[in-house]
Formats: structure tokens, C-alpha cells, sequence
């Protein structure tokens, strides 16, 4: 249940890739010597690490289109334990090796295996694979903040920290909680309430005006083909997000969702560790079983004891009967021009009032586009700099009709340039939507503000929200052909 | 000065060999803590000076002894730290723990482990600290971790302390109770595994554990440690599945004490963090397995919690639970729930990537309550195909998802295949592939290239018996190359594959005919496409079963000129092309029905290629053809491809030509696997700085009688810098043990030598014309030239020749430099004779004495017999003695070191010892005079028998 190194690695445009910190634990080491006995493999020093690292990474030599080593066929690695082939005086094998990748940086750690090496145990049976796990991913969100931009300074002063924040959560090897992201909390007094224990994941305690903040986001996902033959795909998944400032060492939090009369139950419900108990009923529905109506369909209770941080809750996924916009999308060469058909179609059920709504319809892989001669039924459409997509924003509303239509021709010439994709070449294209709808979920799931129960001296105030935001929300061109295999498979 | 440190702490981290070898561990050790005590330093430069030693203690520890010695400095640099540099503090208690660990003083109870552990005893109890303010905590935190770490490394370390341990963690309500807790744990755990080692050991002695009341009969145990059987089994952790046995403790239903310890503890798991949360049920997991009277129900009341927890550790500590209980806790109904719950979680949208593939492993790896069977990967039973469509891969997956995807699902529908192949699932595997081809041909990336060779690579390792996807695979693949002819290495790297782990397929042989006839049939030709046609045809050319004509009227159609201008272009890569498939045509099976056309090839080639090099190998392989008879042909150039066949093709410049060709290994260089030769140092006669130096009595006392003259005399000759800068060692070369009758006789050998360190300059290399067994061995002369006289290591290689005229490269044994080798005698001026050397003597003493700059004196004493110390002076000190030998109330000894050191000896016989008084200019030089004195007083002090 311990690690026996640590890298970081930044990488920059694939060039300059360097190890920008390392750590290795010496007493784990220790116990790893003793443990693999003869098959033991030294941990190598730095400059070895990487190369064998971007190695298996598929990341070296990235301007040869062919290198065995790295492009063997036979070879899959296995991530996110991948194995390392050290050559040299002592070679062996160096397994598992964690790694996961965000924007520039790389992070990997080694875990110590604790039982037999030989055969080769499976990665199930080792604890310290889905602690490194989550060690890494906490230093991931540590470094890069939880968007995956690249921030230069605010990386270096981070890395500067990370022996300090080592100490804390990962001293001697073993993972004991991820970093913080805030500044550390002010040490609080300790407290004379009594003999109830601080939680080790609360950094201190709250005090003043009580503050409940309960956000609920669904997110849908599409792929629209249009064709007879492939079945329309689409998606919802929802978290609730919460900000508690309450007081107390542990103060008792209930949040309740609930659905509308005929809603299809909340399933793949995954919680928070501060939840302090689960109904059994609340775990039953899931995505990947057969759909029973008679299922448990809430309400469903939430009972926790809030960390200080914002945190989220809890996350379900849902299945609703229909997309809410409905696209189809025909494209016909004719000559040197495209002919462009487009509809779109708000469903009924969606509240006509978007915070955004957008569709992009790119033409890579071809020359810039030179006349474009396309009329839109509502909204406005705008060429980008680079002359290869299409902008086509809808707006606040769709119109009375909810239904809106782009209809033209567009013809290219001049120089080929902008991305290439291969997901869009020729009549392989799509429209991509993004849309964001504020107070409406698709599944119909809410958090009624009067539901939240704070059981504490003091009457919180309680906030409550939700929407609805799109993400990869595909409409495919069904007079070509989609890069995806039919069949009845899910998204 | 905190740059310098920063700087070189970093550069020490990077690659601590390279670091140490411009200075010693030693030094550097050294270095470390004194600056550690200086109290000028900042105490952010001193967190940074211990993570060496918390990184790498074996390196700058290598011995026990240096690491009590280490440890006691630490402790008392802890001791006298300012309580309020807690950061400080705790990187030091984490210093003194990977010091004391790795060196085994911490296993061997060292006396300066016993400090340490005691003081870290005291920091964790100590009640002033659990009212100060919440900083100080932290060192008891950290206090809490190194007496786990302790404890994990030397199990039952702390096996006394479980009661102690408990109230603590009882008593605490701050978020000091997670380290108490965890702690308390690992030492509850490793005391029950104890127990289970013990013969007769029950309920008794557990009771006797938890109650903290030592009972007698394993007191007398305590000692031995659980460690010192060298067994790694207590580390190892006990929940194997069905491999393994879980040592079990005989206690009879009354385990009261136990139960309480347990279920308090499970109570407050869920104020743990969630790392270790999933570490102390882990850890109960293993107790509760190993004593069989408490029910694995126990854990019962956390178990909804935990399997709808988004965190992927605590899910991680349940299924390893239900793989230590299955059906004792886990009936078949929640069987299939976790299993489903496995699916739901390896797709599931809120978590990442690398999370869903853990997850995904684990179903391979599930621990059923019944397994059938062990295998590598095995599905589990209950995974039906319904269930495992949710994790069909998609083209907008990432490389490891899509094809650890592709995988799982082959698995599925192999089982299902082999009742219907028509199956759906099947279908959609095949048009899988099939839309990641389009992506590939549409210009997709390097990455989807290899993903998409990959999938193929899964998709024919399954199911290349279906025969309708295994042709419709090989059309498409072939309609791919013919657009993208880049493509080559890649398919050339899956019908390798292909034909080497499908034995029973034919798959690969058809792909190349296929490729073979795609290739032949073309009528037009890019220069760039050429070059890939001929890799492909080069392989295809290596497969006895598939007719080569075609290839032959391709190679001639392309050196026509009318065709292409290859000819013309004399362009040597392509040339070589031409002929590595020609040479494969050599030893087709079918040669007989291609001789005529392919000669008429080679010497098309031979006349007509603008190229000589290829000119010549086109003729010689047509004189071979048209001269050799067909065996002889085949053995000619067979030869070294024997060895390893076409898997491990030598990967030098010369092999692009022609691999495999009889010249090749006459012009490679093989490697030798062990050492055929070493150097031994041949033993000499007392080294002299050089012969003309001979004692010259007629025109000695030709000298300044005064010191400090005689000093000015002797510096002034070092104003040439090759003065007396290099020691010169003789060796001797000789055969090792081995006995390989090619290398009896060697020529040519050229030596080469790679230093370990910084000491020394480059040595040039040495040739020896000969070497042969039954000769006597050669001597040669290591000119070293030294920057610092240090004691080193040399690495050393060699190139050579055998008797059949192959160049071998092998490996020479190290040689080691002793201190002692680098010594000199005075190299006084040649007119001097002895007093003009003692006068330097004098002089030079009385500069060291004062211990200006790099100066030192120092004190070494022993106990010798008169005759010993004779004994001694004669066998190591004679021809560096300056005063006259006769004079035995002090013995004056100079020892010159290259460049410019020196160490001076005064020896004295006292009634008690013998006092060497040494002094040098290069004080970095005393710990290995005092090693070297150590070793040959030592040597003298028992007398030969």
C-alpha cells in the first residue's frame, strides 16, 4: 500500500520534455528488495526513466513514423500500469508503472507490489495501484488547478511547494489524503465540544452565517446519424455539487433529489466518501441492466457530514426518451461545391431559454472555403478566421416554430491550411452543438430548497440550482459515412 | 551559497553516480552534516540537505556503522533545533527513519534505533503538545508515520505498544487520530500474524496482546523479530484469492477484546481520508482473516458506503475483501451486483480515463466466489454479452480505453463465437476495425495508426479462424497499403507477429500473397512507393511457399529504364532494396525455377546500376548464383542468419545492406558474453619516479642544507607541468579461467579505459600486438596521471582478433587503484642525495603544521613489536624512507602523490604505541591514510604462521 518513486514530467510541444521533480522513498525500496527477493529491478536513475517512460508512452521519436520498440504490434500497453523494460546490468521488468497524462505534465508513480511476484499477480490484487491512482490524480488537480491549463509560473510555484505538501500527505511512501487546493486552512483551536472527533478530511472548522449551496448539472451527449440503419445515440449524466458552511465538528447535512411523477429512475449513482450511509434501494438502477419501470424512483436521500471545500455529492446518469435538439445534416458534392442542408429541432419538452446555443460545422481537410453562400431560417452565421467552420449561433431562443433550417451551397479554393482531422474528411463531417440551459434538467431530477435539512442550532440559508449543458453533441452528415460502427451498441 | 546547494542537491537527485564520482559519499556525507549544524544555514537549505538522505541512505551510508554514526549526528541536530522549525524537524524524523531502515540498523535494534524509537515515542505521547497550537501537531503526525514506517519494515517492532497505541487513538479528537489509527493498526495486524507463527499461541496471548500485559511465553521470541528468518512473507499481503493461504490463529469463539478493538475502529473509519480509509480496512481485512472466530459480517455495516463510493480506492479495498471472504460475506446476488457495478464504473462518464482502465482490469480479474479457473485473464461467468456491450469501444475513445475495450470484448465474444460465429458482437468488433481503417486512411494520426494495427493484431488473435473477417481483413489491408505504402513497417510488423504467436494460421502467408500480388500489378510507380515495394517484396521473398515470379518481373520491370530511372539514379538505399530482396531470392525454395530471370537481374545490376558498391554486391551475388551448387549457395548465406533468425536483426548500418551475408560478419564486430582476458597487476619491484634517478653518490650533497632553500629547489621543478604527474603501474595481461578454444590465440588487442570518476585523466589506449595461452602474458604499463590521488576504479574494454579473422569486442574485468598505488618516492632533483631530502622534509613539515589552507596533521597510533615495526618499515616504507634507516627513535617516511601531494610520516616507538604523526597538504587525503594504516598494522600485528 506504498509507492517507491515519483516523477513529474512537463512536456512542451512534444520537444522538451524534462523530469521537473522526482521523489523516491528509500524504506519502501527497502521492503521492495526484500519482497521481490531475486526478481527484484532497481528503480533507475532519471534520465533512464524518462526515455523508457515516453517509450511506452508512444511519445519518443516523434518524428520517426516507425520504431519497433515503441510500435510493435504485439505490444498493447496496459495502461495505466504500463511495464518498463530496463536494459543495461539490471535489466528486468519495472511493473506497474502509473501514469496519467493532463495538458503538459505527465505523472507517474511506482507501486510497491506486496505480493508474490512471480507469476505476474493481477493489478486487482495490489491496494497501492488505486491509491497511486488517486495520489496522482490529486497531485494532477494540485498542479494544473482543475482546468488542464498550461500556467506556466503557477505550475513552478507549485512544484516549489510539493516537497512541504509531500510531507503532508505522502511522507514516507505511503498515500495518506490528497493535496489541498486552497491555502492551508487556518489551524483552528482545538475544539472543547465534547469528545467528537474531527474528521482527518475536515481542515478546520466554520464559523459564522450558516450556507448551504446545492448545484445540480446535467450534461447530454449525442450522435445523430440520420440513417435507417444506425440508431440515433444519446445520452445524460448529472452532479450534484454542494458548498457547505456549517458549523460543528460534524454537522448532519440531508439532501434530497426527487423526480417528476413519471421520471425514469436516477442510475449508476456514484457518492461522495462524506456520505455517511446508503439505502440499498438508491443503488439498484443501473445503465447497463435491463430497464424496470417498477424501479426505485426516489426520492433519494443524501445524508452526509460536509467537508469544508466544495465538493461533489453525488453522480447519476439517466435515460430519457428523446434528444432535446433533434439535428439532420446532408451534405452533397456537386461539382466544386457543397450543398449544405441543415434542421434542427427543439424538443417540446426543453425550456425554450438557452444561456447559449451554437452549432459549429467545420471543413477541415479541404481548401478555405471562398464563397459562402448559405441562408439561415433564424440566428446569425459567421465564417471563422481560418475559413474552414461555420458558426451558426442560435442565440437565447429558438423560434415559436422550434424548429430552424440552413440551407446553401459553398464553394473552396485557396490554400489548404487550419487542422486536419480525420473524424472530418469529405462527406465524413459534423455539426458539433454547444448549448447550455439554465433551471431545466432533462431527467426532470431537482433538489427543492426546502428538501435540504441542516440539523444545526443555527437556520442556514439554502441555495439551490440546476442546468443543462451539451458535450460532444454530434450530428452526423447521413449522406456520408460516420466514422463510427453500427450496431446496437452504446455511445 | 543557498543556489550552490540547491543546485547541487538537484544535480545529486538527477544522477547521484555521476554526482559522487567528482567527489567521494564520504566527502560528501561529511559536507552534508556539517552544514546541517551550521547554525548560519537557513532552515529551508537544510530541508533541502536531508533529502539525500532520505532518498538514497545506502549511497551516502554504505555501512551500518556509518549509519548509527549518521543517526546520532541527526538526533542531536534534532535535539537542538528550535522547536518552532516544525518543517524542519519532520523532514529530519523522516531522515533519521530512512537512515536507520536502510542500513538495518532499525532491524538489528541498534542502540542509536532504540534512541530514536524512544524519542519518537515520547513526541506522539507527549501531553504537552496535545494543548499547544496545531503546527506542533504535525511533528507528532509525522512522529506517528515513521513509527509506522518503522514498524512495516521490522514487523512487531512495536507489537508491545497495541494498548498504548489504542488509548491514544481513543483519546484523540483532533485529526491526529488518522496517523494513531493507522499506526495502530499495522501493529495490531503484524502482532496477530505473529501470533499465528507461534506453535500453541490462542486466545490467550491475544488477550495478553491487546490487554498490553507481555506474557511470558513469547517474551523469550521478542528478540529473535519476525524479520530475522528472512522471510518476506509478513510484508507480503495475505489476501491472494484463490492462490493463496491466509495463516489462521486458533482462539475458539470468545475473542472479546479483539471484536471491541475491531468494531471501534470500523466505526470510525469514515473520518478517515479515503487513502487510508481503504488501507485500515485492508489491513482489518487481513486480521479478520486470519482469526476465524470473528466473522468477516463485521465489516457488514460499511459495505453499502463503500460500493457506492465514487472513490476508486475504497471500492478498490471492498473487492479485495470479497476476494479474502467471497461467500462468507458476499452472497451471489451482491456477486452480481458488484460485477454490474464493475461495468457501470468502467464507462462511467464522471470518472477518468485511467480510473474506468483500473476498473476494467478488475472485471478481467474478478473475484468470483466460485472461479473455474486461475488463468491469466479469464472473464467472469456472470459477464454476458448484454452486460459487456456497455463497454464497446468507439472511434472517440482514447488508445488504452479502445483497445483494452476491443479486448474485454473479444473475450466476450470468443466465448459466445464459437455457438453462433454469426454474432452480432462479432459484426461489430469487424466494423470497428473497419471505421478506424477509414480513419487511418483518411490521414489519421501516428497514434491511431499503431491503435489501429494493434486492434487488428487482438482482432486475428482471436478470431482468425473466421474465415469471412480474415479474408475481407486481408483485402483491406492490402487497399490500405496500395494508398498509403508508408504503411510498410507496419504490416510487415503484423504478419511477423501474426505468423510467430498464430502458428496453426496461415493468416500472414496470405496477407504478403496478397500484397505480393497487389504490388506486381501495378503499372505506375512513384520513387517513394519503390522504396516500400521492395521492403514488402523482401518479406514476402522470405516466405518458402509463396511463388516469386511475379516479384522477379516487378524488380525487372523496375530497373528498366523505361519503367523508372532507379538505375539511373545510382541511389544507394534504393540499390540495397533491390538486392536484400534478390538475396532472399538466393535461398527461395523455387530458386531452381528463378535462376534465369534473376540472373539476368543481378547482372543488370552488376553492368548497369550507377553505384559501384552496389555494382560489386550485384556481382558477387551472380557469381555465387551461377557458380555454387544449390546447397552450397544456401550455406554461404544462411550463414549468420542462423543465429537468431529474423527476429533480432542486427541493427547496424552495415546490416542495411545485407544482412546476413557471410561478409557481414567479417565486418561486424561480435560481442563476447564473458571476459577473455583480465589484468593482473604484475608484481614489481618498489616503484621508481624513473631509472636515471639512481643514487648518484659522487655528486650528491650537492644541495641547500636549509629547509626552506631546499623547498625552493625542489617547487621550482614543478614549473614544468609534467613533472612528475603520472604514476605508471605495470600489469600483466592474461587469459581468464574460461576455457573457449577460439580464443586461444588473439591479435591486434587494443585496450580501452573508462574512468568511474573524476580523479584521474583520460588514459589513452594500449595495444598489445598478441596474445596466446600457453605464452607468457604480456605486460603493459597504465600511465595514470592523477588530478586527485584517490583510490579508484577503472572500466576497461577491449577490441581484438581471432585466428579466423572476426573482430570481437569483450568486456575486461575492473581494476582497482589502491591508495598505496599512486605512491611515489621524493622526485627530488637527481643531483640531491639523502640530507638534501630530509631538508625538504623539515621543510615541508613545518608549512603543514601550521594547517594553512588545505593542511592537516593528525595522529595515527597502534601496537607493534620492535619487530613488527621493522617488519613493517622494510616491506612498505623502504624506498620512501628519508631519514637514515639506522636512526630508529624516529622514522621519517615521504610518500609523493601526482600531482603535487605529499604525506609525511614521523614514526616513533612509545612505551605504549607507536605514534605515526602524519601530516599532509591535502587533508581530503586522511581518511585513506588512515585506512591504509589501519590495513598494514593490522596486517602486522598478527604474524604470518
Amino acid at each position: 500500500m506504498t509507492i517507491r518513486a515519483l516523477w513529474i514530467i512537463s512536456q512542451e510541444k512534444g520537444d522538451n520534455v524534462s523530469i521537473r521533480f522526482s521523489r523516491r522513498f528509500s524504506t519502501v525500496e527497502h521492503r521492495a528488495k526484500i519482497l521481490a527477493g531475486s526478481s527484484y529491478v532497481a528503480v533507475p536513475e532519471e534520465s533512464t526513466i524518462l526515455q523508457l517512460l515516453l517509450t511506452e508512452l508512444g511519445l519518443s521519436d516523434p518524428d520517426k513514423a516507425y520504431v519497433a520498440v515503441r510500435d510493435d504490434c504485439l505490444h498493447r500497453p496496459r495502461s495505466p500500469a504500463l511495464e518498463l523494460r530496463v536494459d543495461g546490468p539490471e535489466k528486468g521488468i519495472l511493473w506497474p508503472m502509473l501514469v496519467i497524462s493532463q495538458g503538459p505534465l505527465i505523472l507517474a508513480c511506482l507501486p510497491l507490489v506486496d505480493v508474490p511476484p512471480e507469476p505476474r499477480p493481477p493489478l486487482a490484487s495490489l491496494l497501492s495501484v488505486s491509491q497511486g491512482l488517486t495520489l496522482l490524480a490529486g497531485l494532477q488537480i494540485f498542479l494544473l488547478g482543475s482546468g488542464s491549463k498550461p500556467d506556466g509560473e503557477g505550475l513552478v510555484s507549485r512544484l516549489a511547494m510539493l516537497p512541504s505538501v509531500l510531507l503532508q500527505v505522502c511522507p514516507l511512501g505511503t498515500p495518506l489524503d490528497v493535496p489541498l487546493l486552497g491555502p492551508p486552512a487556518t489551524p483552528t483551536v482545538p475544539t472543547v465540544t465534547g469528545n467528537q472527533k474531527q474528521p482527518a478530511w475536515k481542515t478546520g472548522l466554520h464559523r459564522g452565517r450558516a450556507v448551504v449551496n446545492v448545484a445540480l448539472t446535467e450534461t447530454v451527449r449525442s450522435m445523430q446519424y440520420g440513417s435507417r440503419s444506425r440508431q440515433d445515440l444519446w445520452d445524460v449524466f448529472g452532479t450534484v455539487s454542494c458548498k457547505c458552511e456549517v458549523e460543528g465538528v460534524l454537522p448532519n447535512v440531508m439532501v434530497t433529489l426527487s423526480l417528476p411523477p413519471n421520471g425514469s429512475p436516477l442510475q449508476d449513482i456514484l457518492v461522495h466518501p462524506c456520505v455517511t450511509s446508503l439505502d440499498s434501494s438508491i443503488l439498484t438502477a443501473s445503465s447497463v441492466d435491463n430497464c424496470d419501470s417498477s424501479a426505485f424512483s426516489g426520492p433519494y436521500k443524501f445524508p452526509f457530514s460536509p467537508p469544508l471545500e466544495p465538493f461533489r455529492l453525488c453522480s447519476y446518469t439517466s435515460q430519457v426518451p428523446v434528444p432535446p435538439i433533434l439535428g439532420s445534416y446532408q451534405l452533397r458534392e456537386e461539382e466544386n461545391q457543397l450543398h449544405v442542408s441543415v434542421t434542427l429541432k427543439l424538443h417540446e419538452s426543453v425550456k425554450n431559454s438557452f444561456e447559449y446555443c451554437e452549432a459549429r460545422l467545420p471543413f477541415f481537410n479541404r481548401d478555405q472555403m471562398s464563397v459562402v453562400d448559405v441562408k439561415v431560417s433564424y440566428g446569425q452565421l459567421d465564417t471563422s478566421k481560418e475559413k474552414n467552420l461555420l458558426v451558426w449561433a442560435l442565440g437565447q431562443k429558438f423560434p415559436k416554430s422550434h424548429e430552424v433550417t440552413m440551407e446553401g451551397k459553398i464553394s473552396f479554393s485557396g490554400p489548404t491550411n487550419g487542422p486536419s482531422d480525420p473524424l472530418c474528411t469529405g462527406l465524413t463531417a459534423y455539426i458539433k452543438l454547444y448549448f447550455k440551459v439554465p433551471d431545466m434538467t432533462l431527467s426532470g431530477c431537482s433538489v427543492d430548497q426546502h428538501s435540504v435539512q441542516v440539523y444545526s442550532s443555527a437556520k442556514p440559508r439554502i441555495v439551490t440550482s440546476r442546468e443543462l449543458i451539451s458535450k460532444d453533441y454530434f450530428i452526423w452528415n447521413s449522406t456520408g459515412a460516420a466514422p463510427v460502427s453500427s450496431g446496437p451498441m452504446m455511445v | 551559497m543557498a543556489t550552490n546547494w540547491a543546485e547541487r542537491i538537484s544535480a545529486f537527485s538527477r544522477s547521484p553516480t555521476r554526482f559522487l564520482s567528482g567527489t567521494t559519499a564520504e566527502a560528501f556525507l561529511a559536507e552534508l552534516l556539517r552544514e546541517l549544524r551550521d547554525d548560519r544555514a537557513s532552515y529551508s537549505v537544510k530541508v533541502l540537505l536531508l533529502s539525500p538522505l532520505c532518498e538514497h541512505p545506502t549511497l551516502l551510508c554504505p555501512s551500518d556503522s556509518v549509519g548509527e554514526e549518521t543517526t546520532l549526528e541527526l538526533m542531536s541536530v534534532f535535539a537542538q533545533c528550535p522547536p518552532k522549525f516544525v518543517g524542519f524537524r519532520c523532514h529530519l524524523l523522516l531522515a533519521l527513519t530512512s537512515v536507520l531502515i536502510c542500513t538495518s540498523c532499525a532491524s538489528g535494534r541498534s542502540r542509536a534505533s532504540q534512541d530514536f524509537l524512544d524519542l519518537l515515542l515520547q513526541i506522539i505521547q507527549d501531553p504537552s503538545d496535545l494543548h499547544s497550537d496545531g503546527s506542533l501537531r504535525s511533528l507528532c503526525a509525522t512522529a506517528c508515520d515513521c513509527l509506522r514506517e518503522l514498524e512495516a519494515c521490522c514487523p512487531g517492532l512495536l507489537s508491545q505498544r497495541i494498548e498504548l497505541l489504542g488509548g491514544l487513538r481513543q483519546q484523540e479528537t483532533s485529526r491526529l487520530h488518522q496517523p494513531y489509527a493507522a499506526l495502530q493498526t499495522l501493529v495490531l495486524r503484524n502482532a496477530v500474524f505473529q501470533l499465528t507463527q507461534e506453535k500453541g499461541a490462542g486466545a490467550e496471548h491475544l488477550k495478553a496482546l491487546l490487554g498490553g500485559i507481555t506474557s511470558v511465553a513469547w517474551e523469550a521470541d521478542q528478540d529473535s523479530g519476525l524479520m530475522n528468518n528472512k522471510d518476506s512473507a509478513v510484508l507480503s499481503s495475505l489476501i491472494l484469492g484463490n492462490m493463496g493461504v491466509v495463516p489462521t490463529l486458533q482462539t475458539g469463539p470468545d475473542c472479546k477484546e479483539l471484536r471491541s478493538v475491531l468494531s471501534s475502529l470500523l466505526e470510525e473509519s469514515y473520518l478517515l481520508t479515503p487513502l487510508c480509509q481503504a488501507a485500515l480496512l485492508h489491513r482489518l481485512t487481513e486480521v479478520v482473516a486470519m482469526v476465524p472466530s470473528i466473522p468477516p459480517a463485521i465489516f457488514r455495516a460499511q459495505l453499502l458506503r463503500l460500493l457506492g463510493t465514487s472513490e476508486v480506492c475504497l471500492l478498490h479495498s471492498t473487492l479485495l475483501m470479497k476476494c479474502a471472504y467471497t461467500d462468507s460475506l458476499f452472497s451471489a446476488e451482491d456477486e452480481a451486483f458488484i460485477l454490474k457495478r464493475l461495468v457501470v464504473l468502467s464507462q462511467h462518464p464522471r470518472l477518468t480515463a485511467p480510473e474506468k482502465l483500473f476498473y476494467m482490469d478488475c472485471i478481467l480479474h474478478f473475484p468470483e466466489n466460485r472461479p473455474i479457473d486461475s488463468g491469466d485473464e479469464s472473464l467472469p461467468v456472470l459477464l454476458t454479452p448484454q452486460l459487456a456491450s456497455a463497454l464497446a469501444p468507439t472511434v472517440l475513445n482514447d488508445s488504452a480505453t479502445l483497445l483494452s475495450r476491443f479486448n474485454l470484448l473479444s473475450l466476450v465474444h470468443l466465448e459466445e463465437g464459437e455457438e453462433a460465429e454469426e454474432g452480432q458482437g462479432l459484426e461489430y468488433l469487424y466494423e470497428h476495425l473497419t471505421s478506424l481503417l477509414h480513419i487511418v486512411e483518411n490521414g489519421g494520426s501516428r497514434e491511431i495508426v499503431v491503435t489501429f494495427f494493434r486492434a487488428v493484431f487482438l482482432f486475428l488473435f482471436y478470431f482468425h479462424h473466421v474465415e469471412r473477417y480474415s479474408t475481407g481483413l486481408t483485402e483491406q489491408l492490402c487497399k490500405l497499403y496500395l494508398h498509403h505504402t508508408h504503411l510498410a513497417p507496419h504490416l510487415i510488423n503484423l504478419a511477423d507477429q501474426t505468423q510467430d504467436k498464430l502458428s496453426e494460421s496461415n493468416w500472414a502467408v496470405g496477407l504478403l500473397t496478397a500484397l505480393q500480388k497487389a504490388i506486381t500489378s501495378l503499372t505506375q510507380l512513384s520513387v517513394k512507393d519503390v522504396k516500400w515495394h521492395l521492403k514488402m517484396l523482401a518479406r514476402v521473398a522470405e516466405e518458402g511457399e509463396i511463388p516469386q515470379r511475379n516479384t522477379l518481373s516487378f524488380l525487372s520491370k523496375v530497373i528498366t529504364p523505361s519503367f523508372s530511372s532507379l538505375c539511373e539514379s545510382g541511389d544507394w538505399r534504393q540499390g540495397n532494396n533491390v538486392l536484400g530482396v534478390c538475396r532472399r531470392l538466393l535461398v527461395h525454395p523455387s530458386l531452381d525455377s528463378l535462376l534465369i530471370p534473376l540472373a539476368d537481374i543481378l547482372q543488370h545490376l552488376a553492368r548497369c546500376y550507377r553505384d559501384t558498391d552496389i555494382q560489386d554486391h550485384a556481382r558477387l551475388y551472380y557469381t555465387l548464383l551461377t557458380t555454387l551448387s544449390r546447397e552450397k549457395l544456401a550455406g554461404v548465406m544462411m550463414q549468420g542468419t542462423t543465429e537468431g533468425g529474423r527476429q533480432v536483426k542486427k541493427r547496424s548500418l552495415s546490416s542495411c545492406m545485407s544482412e546476413g551475408e557471410e561478409l557481414t560478419s567479417l565486418l561486424t564486430i561480435h560481442q563476447t558474453e564473458k571476459a577473455i582476458f583480465r589484468l593482473t597487476e604484475a608484481q614489481s619491484e618498489p616503484r621508481q619516479q624513473s631509472k636515471d634517478v639512481d643514487l648518484d653518490q659522487d655528486e650528491a650533497e650537492n644541495c641547500p642544507e636549509e629547509a626552506n632553500a631546499a623547498l625552493e629547489v625542489y617547487r621550482a621543478q614543478f614549473s614544468d607541468p609534467s613533472f612528475a604527474s603520472e604514476v605508471t603501474l605495470k600489469y600483466q595481461l592474461a587469459h581468464t579461467n574460461g576455457h573457449d578454444s577460439r580464443f586461444d590465440h588473439l591479435f591486434s588487442i587494443r585496450l580501452h579505459f573508462g574512468h568511474t570518476d573524476n580523479h584521474y585523466e583520460k588514459l589513452p589506449d594500449i595495444s598489445v600486438s598478441c596474445l596466446f595461452r600457453e605464452r607468457p602474458s604480456p605486460v603493459v604499463q597504465l600511465r595514470l596521471k592523477p588530478r586527485q590521488p584517490y583510490p579508484t576504479t577503472l572500466h576497461a574494454t577491449a577490441i581484438f582478433t581471432t585466428q579466423d579473422g572476426l573482430s570481437w569486442h569483450t568486456a575486461v574485468p575492473d581494476i582497482h587503484i589502491a591508495f598505496e598505488q599512486t605512491f611515489m618516492p621524493l622526485p627530488s632533483p637527481r643531483t640531491w642525495g639523502q640530507d638534501g631530502k630530509l631538508s625538504a622534509f623539515e621543510g615541508l613539515w613545518e608549512e603543514m603544521c601550521t594547517e594553512k589552507g588545505e593542511s592537516a596533521i593528525s595522529l595515527f597510533c597502534c601496537q607493534l613489536e620492535e619487530a613488527a615495526l621493522n617488519a613493517l618499515v622494510r616491506k612498505h616504507f623502504l624506498s620512501y624512507l628519508v631519514s637514515d634507516p639506522s636512526q630508529k627513535e624516529e622514522l621519517k617516511v615521504l610518500f609523493f602523490l601526482p600531482p603535487q601531494c605529499h604525506i609525511l610520516l614521523k614514526i616513533r616507538s612509545k612505551e605504549d604505541a607507536v605514534h605515526f604523526n602524519i601530516a599532509t597538504d591535502n587533508w581530503q587525503l586522511l581518511p585513506h591514510i588512515g585506512s591504509y594504516l589501519l590495513t598494514i598494522t593490522a596486517a602486522q600485528e598478527d604474524p604470518p604462521s
